[in-house]
């Protein structure tokens, strides 16, 4: 039991320094686009350290103690996350639901001390943050349901993976096209990238739900975030590409989704959130659900 | 027992070596706060692009003053502009530094005489860089940077310890000038 | 003389009710007293009795009623009875404000007592009686509170769901020719049996507030008398629980079948009604200014979780809308006692009117914090276990419109739980509330014990689950399987336990991180950003007034619909009593008798008919 914790927290730790890495290597390809130089490539790594750094203020207990719920509520689900087909803490328990719901507790503190802060712009963030989140979340829900209906019924995320490594079996990103097209849309929402990054909107409501945050407080929102993203992508890689036999796959494959999804996203420019909620309840939905039902009841699987 | 090779360290000598390695941190990562006032803030944008790309030394822009490092003024002070930088100068979390962008903010600039702008920006709030012209060049700016994370380095940009420790005079220039820092009127209640 | 005989419960409690009103004239506060004594008394002998298997069914007093101890009636009779007991420690407190303060108190018990008359019968007549009792009785505390136009509307739809119950028995004594719920079930058969399967799905419907008998859900929690509403949704509701269980599960009803599905035509409809349902009761809930409305409407959208898992029907479905009926109660019932703790220190429950409560009322937030997280069904709480059950059947049945109503309210519940949390209890402290203390000890008490038993059913279900395995296999179907720990369902399995100790790790490693770095500095309030603005009024800088206004916009115009429905079936009815009025009722006598000689004599002939 003490040894699969550790593995769980190594796991956590894994997706932070990875995550961090590749968030600095993506700012300097997205420089790069630009023409730009850009940072080094261990840049978020200072900018989180400094953040530890410096003397930050507090709104109450409600304030720290959301924080502290937020980040425990991702390295929680971090510990369930398979990495590759060997490296997982708790075997068998990595179910796909947990990873949806255990998700929301931690953005549920992060909502929590941001609300609690007292700034009306965070609270303006939070709720954007959460309609975001009834847009996405339901097409992409569709999608894993067809996928875990393919797979003759199991949820386990490392199972799905080795599901697509039959020979046989294609990746559900080519199996399930229509579907594979949802989940990167969905999957850009849930990172908050360019087109649906309205619940940030540095321009707009002063970065949304971290208005007040400064100092230790937003250093820890920031591994957070880092987490967060690690198991998103990782989601993706397990559930639509097949999931990973070794770790070099695995990072060529969190590097190229990553970097993918930084590339579309630097083009683009922000939706307005109503917008957003259209958007995904037009086409994705709809995708999502003929996907849904050609796959299963006509079985038309390429 | 204590050991006679390696003298342990005073609580002040560890503080003085973690602050150290902070500072690292700090100057690598400036996190800005623009209060764009006055014309210098133009620089601002061929700094930030590809021409001068500032992202190179960590730098960015940040949306509210908890969150930032260092707080750009670029150009001169209204005295109504003033009570909302010190306002939002006070907000920011510490340490903080302060860059000054042309001569609006070190003499008063092409407006000296002006009655509703203040001439020397330093007596009200501290002020670690100034950087000279009007406007400045964008390699004036670039350097004012790189000159306050040399200093960062160097602990000489105490501004903000400064201001903790010469609070009553800052806040006798700040009242002498303008009266009410925290205005309350019919509008703000 | 046996005390452990269901008859016994029954007519002590019947007799303390009365007592409580006489009591309660003399003494308001002491008659509210005894309904805590009654309700913890009736709750200790059901769960005790109950579960050693001690309870005597034989009667002695009460005619023509029969009793009979069956493990879904055990199971909810506890849950219901908890919930009484656990908030009538509320009710000395909020007496004072009642009309009727003696009356209250009897009703209170009253309806008790006709819940556990329909849990514990095994004849539809008594089970009609007991339901109609609760039904007047509990009808009769709902204009104590705000407002008399309420009580008629649930006096119609429960109209509506009674005569569909009546009808259903009356179908299925024709078949098998006595009242017995057991054989009237089972030898119900062909086109009667779809009928009584729709039938008693509109009486599960008209208590459990599902779409299209919703109306009265939101008005009646909105405006009954606040420990009534934590009743209400904890309780009574469940009734529409228990009817849909008799219905959805123990029925099969024959139109077609759909093949690509395997499931019948007249199931999937429920089962989409059920979903419509979801979806209705989450966007209605998300517009809601009023916190007690939000929460009924919520209890809307988690009753079409227990329709559409019972309308699945197999072992996995079941025990997920049997345990969402034990998890949503102590849910609801501790958020609506949340809120109305805050609303007796109040004296509002509008959201846009509040802010802040958390300063003055830690404990009350954590409780309320506590049950929105079971509500939204996010793991370590009770929620998450019963819809983690219901996802499984869904997906494991392959059918994904209904899907999108699950997928849909589980998500929008995340952001209607939260709007309470953000407007009410979080924000900016307004200054008129600035002096307000927690609330007393003893209505914290039951709070605190409701969110332990919330965490308990989150962390492990599994001594609950093996109880209602016994109750899913009286039903005629698989069990799940559970281990001590751990619980498969068709996709996989959880460790619920293991979920909440990492969730445990995973904070103990976050403050670890936080206690390590530099304390930060204390600021108030209103010292916030404000792009350098200077703010001293706190409703200016409260966010609470329309928070979802983007969302809302998008489905603002089509909220009435059902309204209009409704108000446009009544203004034909009426049309059509103005026609009767004038043909058969007016002032000459002969016309009268002339249609009575007609009617008799129809009766007859239907009688020889017949
Ligand atoms: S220094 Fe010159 S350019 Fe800068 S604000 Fe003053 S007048 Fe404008």
């Amino acid at each position: 039991m003490v040894v699969n914790i550790l593995v769980g927290l190594g796991v956590a730790l894994f997706g932070f320094v990875l995550q961090t890495a590749m968030g600095g290597i993506n700012r300097k390809i997205v420089a790069r686009v630009q023409k730009r130089i850009g940072p080094k490539w261990y840049q978020e790594f200072i900018d989180i350290f400094k953040l530890f750094s410096k003397r930050s203020v507090s709104h109450g207990w409600i304030f720290d103690f959301g924080v502290i719920m937020a980040l425990g509520g991702i390295i929680a689900t971090a510990m369930f996350m398979p990495v590759t087909a060997n490296i997982i803490a708790f075997e068998g328990y990595d179910n796909f639901f947990i990873f949806v719901y255990l998700l929301a507790v931690g953005m549920l503190g992060m909502a929590m001390s941001a609300s609690g802060s007292g700034n009306p712009l965070a609270s303006i963030g939070v709720m954007r943050a959460l309609t975001t989140m009834l847009a996405y979340e339901v097409p992409f829900m569709i999608v894993v349901m067809t996928i875990i209906k393919l797979t003759g019924g199991t949820s386990s995320v490392s199972e799905i993976a080795a599901f697509q490594q039959i020979a046989g079996n294609n990746w559900f990103i080519i199996a399930l096209p229509l579907g594979g097209i949802v989940a990167i849309i969905s999957l850009m929402g849930m990172l908050g990238k360019k087109p649906f990054e309205t619940y940030i909107a540095p321009a707009e409501i002063a970065s949304g739900p971290m208005v007040e945050y400064g100092g230790k407080q937003l250093g820890m929102l920031f591994v957070m975030h880092e987490i967060t993203v690690f198991i998103e992508v990782s989601l993706f890689i397990h559930l639509f590409l097949g999931g990973a036999a070794t770790l070099g796959v695995y990072l060529l494959k969190y590097f190229l989704v990553y970097t993918a999804l930084n590339l579309i996203s630097s083009v683009y420019a922000r939706f307005k959130i109503d917008q957003v909620v259209v958007f995904f309840y037009k086409w994705p939905l709809f995708m999502a659900v003929t996907q849904a039902i050609i796959a299963i009841y006509l079985g038309w699987v390429i | 027992m204590k050991s006679t090779k390696f003298s342990p360290m005073t609580q002040e000598q560890i503080d003085k070596k973690w602050w150290e390695i902070g500072n690292y941190f700090r100057r690598n990562s400036l996190w800005m706060l623009m209060y764009c006032t006055g014309c210098c803030a133009i620089e601002l944008p061929p700094a930030m692009t590809s021409a001068y790309d500032m992202e190179r030394l960590g730098m960015g822009p940040m949306a509210t003053p908890r969150q930032a490092d260092v707080l750009l003024v670029t150009g001169y002070l209204s005295l109504k502009t003033l009570r909302r930088l010190i306002y939002t100068y006070e907000q920011m979390s510490e340490p903080k530094y302060v860059v000054g962008f042309g001569s609006c903010t070190i003499n008063g600039g092409i407006y000296h005489d002006s009655h509703a702008v203040i001439n020397k920006l330093d007596q009200y709030i501290p002020v670690d860089v100034y950087v000279a012209g009007c406007m400045p060049n964008t390699e004036a700016v670039m350097n004012g940077f790189t000159d306050l994370m040399g200093m960062i380095k160097n602990k000489t940009a105490r501004g903000w310890l400064d201001y903790k420790e010469r609070n009553d005079w800052y806040k006798k220039n700040q009242l002498d000038s303008l009266g009410e820092v925290l205005v309350h009127d019919e509008f703000h209640e | 003389m046996n005390f452990a005989s269901i008859e016994m419960i029954l007519m002590i409690t019947l007799a303390s009710g009365v007592l409580a009103y006489l009591i309660g004239k003399l003494n308001a506060k002491l008659g509210s007293i005894v309904t805590i004594l009654v309700s913890m008394y009736v709750t200790i002998a059901v769960i005790y009795f109950g579960y050693n298997g001690e309870l005597v069914i034989t009667t002695e007093y009460l005619p023509l009623v029969t009793f009979k101890v069956t493990n879904i009636g055990l199971f909810f009779a506890s849950t219901v009875t908890f919930v009484f007991a656990m908030v009538s420690f509320f009710n000395p407190f909020f007496i004072d404000k009642y009309k009727f303060k003696a009356l209250y108190s009897m009703l209170y018990i009253f309806s008790l007592v006709g819940i556990l008359g329909v849990f514990f019968t095994d004849n539809f007549m008594t089970l009609f009686v007991f339901f109609e009792f609760t039904v007047w009785s509990s009808m009769f505390l709902i204009p104590m509170g705000k407002s008399t136009k309420s009580t008629t509307l649930y006096f119609a739809m429960s109209t509506i769901g009674s005569f569909a119950l009546l009808y259903a028995i009356f179908l299925m004594r024709s078949q098998s020719g006595s009242f017995d719920i057991d054989q009237g079930l089972a030898m119900v058969s062909g086109a009667k049996a779809t009928w009584t399967y729709i039938l008693l799905s509109v009486a599960a419907f008209a208590k459990l507030g599902a779409f299209p008998l919703h109306l009265w859900l939101p008005k009646v929690l909105g405006d009954a008398p606040d420990p009534v509403t934590a009743v209400f949704s904890g309780g009574l509701e469940k009734l529409g629980a228990f009817v849909a269980v008799m219905g959805l599960v123990r029925l099969a009803p024959v139109s077609f079948n759909i093949g690509a599905i395997d499931m019948d035509f007249a199931r999937y409809v429920i089962a989409f009604i059920g979903s419509i349902t979801i979806i209705i009761g989450t966007l209605m809930a998300i517009r809601q200014d009023d916190a007690k409305k939000l929460l009924a409407y919520s209890s809307m959208s988690n009753g079409g979780y227990i329709i559409v898992a019972l309308t699945i029907g197999n072992g996995i479905a079941i025990s997920g809308a049997l345990y969402h009926v034990l998890a949503h109660a102590i849910a609801s019932a501790a958020a609506f006692l949340a809120i109305a703790a805050v609303a007796r220190k109040t004296n509002t429950t509008k959201m846009s009117e509040l802010g802040g409560m958390i300063h003055n009322m830690p404990i009350t937030y954590m409780v309320y914090l506590i049950a929105i997280i079971s509500m939204a069904g996010i793991p370590p709480m009770g929620g998450f276990i019963s819809k983690w059950m219901i996802f499984q059947a869904v997906i494991n049945k392959g059918l994904p419109i209904i899907a999108i109503g699950v997928f849909f309210g589980s998500i929008g519940s995340f952001l209607y739980v939260f709007r309470p949390l953000a407007a009410l209890f979080l924000g900016q402290q307004l200054p008129e509330y600035k002096h307000l203390k927690e609330a007393p000890f003893f209505m914290v008490l039951p709070m605190i014990i409701l969110s332990g038993l919330i965490i308990y059913t989150g962390v492990l279900p599994n001594y609950i689950l093996g109880k209602i395995n016994e109750i899913v296999v009286d039903l005629g179907a698989t069990a799940v399987t559970i281990t001590e720990y751990t619980i498969t369902g068709f996709n996989g399995t959880i460790h619920p336990a293991l979920i909440s100790g990492m969730f445990g790790v995973g904070v103990f490693v976050a403050f670890l991180i936080f206690i390590t770095f530099k304390k930060s500095k204390k600021v108030t309030l209103m010292d916030t950003y404000t792009a350098g603005e200077f703010i001293y009024t706190e409703e200016l800088l409260h966010y609470s007034v329309d928070f979802y206004a983007p969302l809302e916009r998008l489905y603002e115009k089509y909220i009435h619909i059902m309204e209009k429905t409704y108000d446009s079936i009544r203004n034909k009815i009426a049309e059509v009593g103005h026609f009767f009025k004038y043909y058969f009722f007016t002032n000459k006598p002969e016309v009268s008798v002339f249609w009575i000689v007609i009617i008799v004599s129809l009766l007859l002939w239907g009688e020889s008919l017949w």
